[in-house]
């Protein structure tokens, strides 16, 4: 929850600082699910191109004039491999058709909506993130492993590959990730802290109450006895006076 | 003040707020009060400090992050209207972006046209070069169009549909190379340099080949047109991808992350730029350079543009008004 100033947080949550003074987390998605997106947009185009120059070849031969149909083939080749994923990404969504699959969307650094020259930077340069590779517009999919793309992504903070960093864009989860809390447990009374307590310190405590239900209770107390020396206390007994002190923290009055 | 009364409290706020989000995104403007909406925002704001503050738990920050990051988007968002951008860029941005990148802008011109003379000039004295550079196929294609012969293939563009298979052709190739060119200057520059040198090593011994082999009127009147608006929009494209080079090799001041993105934003007006000058050479090239009109006016009209790309990269988006 709290973003603590001192400790580098390792996550895939990045903060960012609005105007308005407050952070905000945007969650990071890594080369996995953008991988998985990636593979349903080429199958999307793929597909697509594939039967519409079975159509066109189709109407070139039996058309007995083949130049105009051709002319249009090579027109839409062009437009959707290189426009496909710029369309979508203006789009009110930000995402391609797999990203939206997987609740993924492309948004500038700072949270906002990508302009339209950043989603287009991004894509041209798709061409070099996808080395090595073949460059070549068969069926109107850019064939390529990627490589260079996925090193770059586990090698930045923010998984960007090199598009990503000449654009200054990310690619983020749409919706946030709630973490399974589980039966929260039953505490009866709050208990004051035996001492004054840093703010970190009270974060710490109140995660414990917010994160318990995840847990068996063995493990609880396994965790709870490394506060003993707040609680005075061992074992179940020292638990529950922790979970009685984070409910003491959570309440206080306000 | 307990969590649950704070949820209590603030439902009816968040519940409008989620209302209003989803028509604003929908694009449906009526049915929201638009000038309530970035006090809505700041509430949020506001609730979601104090949600973090109180460390109340994941799910209830979470909620408030993720109506916060929505409305950030939408009030936070700098749209002009497109087609005042369209005017300001060709009217301002892309003619100042060429001037002040005239260091590269002449680079690019070098790293093309000197392979190319070297190539056109080795023909006179050893013809293995230009033959190796375009293979037998190459030599056909070229034969079929601009050979000695009266025949030339160019005449099937007569035929209806045929100018706009080109156009189509042109499209697809010429703009696919001028964004390849782009691209490669993200490894570290080498890819762009590699592309425009190649081309001009091609179309170098191609002239040579044509001028000592076919008859070179054919080739040159055709080309004469379009030559100028291909061959800028391919050295531009090379600049563009040069700028994101140099950031990669030389950041200079800045981080090489900043360098980077700094160079995307300069190269942007520049790679648009090159998309439009090989689009209008595609459209010439596609309808008027294989039209039936003797050699002198074409010529006449390649010269005329030259003149044009001069005149506007040298005057336009310049005074007050396009001041940066």
């Amino acid at each position: 929850m709290a973003v603590k100033k001192n400790i580098e947080v390792i996550d895939t949550l990045q903060s960012v600082e609005l105007g308005e003074g407050v952070e905000i987390m945007l969650r990071i998605a890594g080369p996995f699910p953008r991988a998985l997106a990636l593979l349903l947009d080429m199958l999307i185009i793929g597909g697509v191109m594939l039967i519409f120059t079975i159509i066109m070849v189709i109407l070139e031969i039996t058309s007995g004039n083949p130049y105009v149909a051709e002319g249009i083939r090579l027109i839409v080749a062009f437009f959707v491999s290189w426009g496909y994923f710029v369309y979508f990404e203006c789009g009110r969504r930000g995402a391609t058709v797999g990203k939206r699959a997987l609740g993924l969307r492309v948004v500038d650094r700072s949270g906002n909506n990508a302009s339209r020259g950043q989603i287009f930077v991004r894509n041209i340069l798709r061409l070099v993130d996808m080395m090595p590779g073949i460059p070549g517009m068969a069926a109107g999919v850019f064939i390529g492993s990627f490589g260079l793309g996925f090193m770059c992504c586990i090698l930045t903070k923010k998984f960007q590959r090199i598009g990503d960093l000449v654009a200054n864009t990310v690619v983020v989860y749409t919706h946030p990730d709630y973490v399974v809390t589980g039966q929260q447990p039953n505490v009866e009374h709050p208990v004051a802290p035996t001492a004054a307590l840093a703010r970190e310190e009270q974060v710490a405590i109140a995660d414990f109450y917010n994160r318990a239900g995840l847990w068996s209770e063995a493990r609880r107390i396994e965790l709870a006895d490394h506060a003993s020396e707040l609680t005075r206390e061992k074992g179940m007994r020292g638990m529950v006076k922790l979970l009685g002190m984070a409910k003491w923290i959570k309440e206080r009055g306000k | 003040m307990k969590e649950s009364d704070f949820e209590a409290k603030n439902t009816q706020d968040w519940r409008q707020y989620d209302m209003v989000m989803e028509n604003l995104e929908r694009g449906n403007h009526d049915a929201v009060d638009t000038p309530k909406v970035p006090g809505m925002v700041r509430k949020l704001c506001s609730d979601l400090s104090l949600a973090r503050h109180r460390m109340y738990g994941s799910r209830t920050c979470e909620n408030l992050n993720y109506r916060v990051t929505r409305g950030h988007k939408l009030v936070a968002k700098a749209d002009g209207g497109f087609r005042d951008k369209v005017v300001k860029f060709f009217m301002a941005d892309f003619p100042q972006a060429m001037r002040k990148e005239w260091k590269l802008l002449v680079v690019c011109w070098l790293v093309f046209l000197v392979p190319f003379f070297v190539m056109w000039m080795s023909y006179s004295y050893d013809q293995e070069w230009a033959d190796s550079m375009l293979g037998d196929g190459a030599k056909g294609d070229l034969d079929a169009s601009y050979g000695k012969g009266d025949d030339s293939n160019l005449s099937m563009r007569d035929e209806f549909g045929a100018n706009f298979m080109m156009f189509g052709h042109y499209i697809h190739n010429n703009i696919g190379i001028d964004l390849l060119i782009f691209a490669g200057g993200a490894l570290a520059g080498i890819g762009s340099l590699f592309f425009l040198a190649v081309n001009g090593l091609s179309m170098g011994a191609s002239l040579a080949y044509v001028l000592n082999e076919g008859s070179p009127e054919k080739l040159l009147s055709f080309v004469s047109g379009h030559v100028s608006y291909e061959l800028l929009g391919m050295v531009v494209a090379g600049m563009a991808g040069m700028r994101i080079g140099l950031a990669m090799i030389k950041p200079g001041q800045m981080s090489r992350a900043k360098a980077l993105l700094e160079s995307g934003k300069s190269g942007l007006p520049l790679i648009i730029g090159a998309c439009c000058l090989t689009f209008l050479a595609a459209i010439i090239e596609g309808f008027w350079s294989a039209q039936n009109v003797s050699p002198d006016i074409k010529y006449k009209v390649g010269y005329a543009g030259w003149f044009l790309l001069a005149l506007y990269f040298i005057f336009v988006g310049r005074g007050k008004k396009y001041a940066a």
